[in-house]
């Protein structure tokens, strides 16, 4: 996930001849990587968190909590991962 | 913070008070005929929950609950059972303070408090669910 969001961001600042993209080419990668960086930790946290919460080390209802908290923040990145190639298809479909 | 998560983080501290609530009524009922060891001594003591409003720990807004487990001070019932270990000199034997009426109640009361906040997550969820719908629309 982190690989592909991350092309996928960079990838749109990267086109070259498009200068909409092109003044902010910098920052929308620098924020592409942060921003699938923070999706992995919240990910990573779920993850151990569900883990401690089938062995009955923490009360089963954080562990939910938590895997639901994850399952919005990647189902939000989802869709915004989702735009952004759509975007970059649009544009690699535009006639010139 | 994002009130819905928010929301759900409020609903979620219900589902721990409660379950805890659970757990007391849990040791009530398993303890209603816990006597003492020594003539005259104690018997259980009914736990209960106390639940507060927790309004420092999040800041503005707060309002997850917080839970103290708090002994039922009431009075013990007496029975009289000469024969037994805790035995007074008399003859009675000092039951604990559990009604079994009471205990059914706050168990009912209880799964009925979890269900409502079930009830919020399962709404919070969806609302935000749709908000994500949303972002996946094409136009």
């Amino acid at each position: 996930v982190n690989l592909e969001m991350t092309i996928a961001i960079s990838g749109l600042g990267a086109i070259p001849n498009a200068p909409m993209f092109q003044p902010t080419a910098q920052n929308q990668s620098s924020a592409g990587a942060s921003f699938a960086e923070n999706l992995f930790d919240v990910m990573r946290q779920a993850e151990s968190t569900a883990i401690a919460g089938i062995n009955g080390q923490i009360p089963m209802q954080d562990a939910v909590l938590k895997v639901m908290e994850a399952e919005r923040t990647f189902a939000a990145a989802m869709a915004i991962k989702d735009k952004a190639v759509n975007a970059y298809l649009e544009l690699s479909r535009m006639q010139i | 913070m994002d009130p819905l998560r928010f929301s759900g983080e409020i609903a979620f501290s219900a589902l721990q008070a409660q379950s805890l609530r659970m757990k007391a009524v849990a040791q009530n009922i398993a303890n209603a005929e816990s006597t003492g060891n020594t003539p005259g001594a104690d018997p259980y003591r009914r736990k209960t929950v106390m639940f507060q409003s927790e309004l420092e720990r999040l800041g503005i807004g707060g309002g997850q609950v917080k839970t103290e487990v708090q002994d039922d001070l009431s009075a013990f019932r007496l029975e009289y059972n000469p024969s037994h270990k805790a035995a007074d000199a008399k003859g009675y034997v000092k039951m604990p303070n559990v009604n079994m009426v009471v205990e059914m109640a706050d168990m009912r009361q209880s799964l009925r408090s979890y269900d409502a906040n079930l009830q919020v997550i399962r709404q919070g969820r969806s609302m935000a669910n749709g908000l994500i719908e949303l972002l996946k629309s094409n136009g």
